[in-house]
């Protein structure tokens, strides 16, 4: 199952990428940025994304994955520092299926990708 | 500046240390921050801007805070400032804009937040809008200060 991990600073690519290791999930691939996303996406189950992001950003990036039938079942998590009632809304309304809003436990961010992917 | 507009700051900083470093900093008084002072050795400046809100957060923190920060945010050691470094300060900077932005707009004052812009180097300078104060708010880890910056000028 192959975990496709989106943000452009890179610290936060490994805390993501090692908390979902640690907890059993090893084919992870990584993306800078919404474009670089989207040339990676082949053979991925699942893709947790930050919003604020160079070249593309998280909300456009799930836009068009959305807009692909062939992904549009796909699992996304936002995680991002954008906390506010109208982005989550907004998040949500774009096709994400959950929101970890920074700063966020590793504790947390396993359970809720585990809880996706059951 | 109201201090309700500084403390969404606080409380985002420090929720961001105790959540993704468990620790706690020990708080001090803050001051109007006078032209041209330095502060730490390497800062992340973000800035932000809405419909009745303009400002910027900067991050400056002392060459040792910022490798503890690295060591117990990637649980890795550094001896000096590393690219790696640079993004984790830029990235603390980013989730403290976030955390304060999200309790700001309780308050109704809503505003997009830049991408974080890191400076490094001993006694650089700080520039932030000149027409409005700046407060900083500084804090203590051991023997250790460093700072946060904040400016905010409502319409």
């Amino acid at each position: 199952m192959r975990i496709l991990v989106v943000d452009d600073s890179t610290t936060m690519r490994r805390i993501i990428s090692n908390s979902l290791r640690a907890v059993g999930y090893e084919d992870i691939v990584e993306a800078g940025d919404g474009q670089q996303a989207l040339e990676t996406l082949e053979g991925v189950s699942m893709m947790l994304t930050d919003w604020n992001m160079p070249n593309m950003d998280g909300l456009t990036l799930v836009k068009t994955v959305r807009a692909n039938p062939a992904l549009a079942g796909m699992p996304i998590i936002m995680v991002t520092s954008e906390g506010a009632r109208d982005e989550v809304m907004e998040a949500l309304a774009a096709g994400v299926n959950d929101y970890i809003v920074k700063p966020f436990t590793k504790d947390v961010l396993a359970e809720k990708v585990k809880g996706m992917l059951k | 500046m109201d201090a309700k507009y500084i403390n969404p700051f606080v409380v985002a900083m420090v929720n961001s240390l105790e959540t993704m470093l468990n620790i706690t900093p020990e708080r001090g008084t803050p001051y109007l921050k006078r032209e041209g002072q330095t502060q730490g050795d390497i800062s992340a400046i973000i800035g932000f801007a809405g419909a009745s809100v303009t400002g910027s957060v900067a991050l400056s923190l002392p060459t040792p805070v910022a490798l503890k920060f690295y060591s117990l945010m990637m649980g890795e050691k550094v001896y000096r400032i590393t690219n790696d470094v640079q993004d984790t300060v830029g990235e603390l900077a980013n989730i403290i804009a976030g955390g304060a932005k999200t309790e700001l707009s309780k308050e109704g004052i809503t505003f997009n937040i830049s991408i974080p812009t890191v400076v490094v180097g001993p006694g650089h300078t700080i520039s932030h809008r000149n027409d409005v104060p700046v407060m900083v708010i500084p804090f203590e880890i051991g023997k250790h200060r460093f700072v946060l910056e904040v400016t905010m000028k409502l319409e």
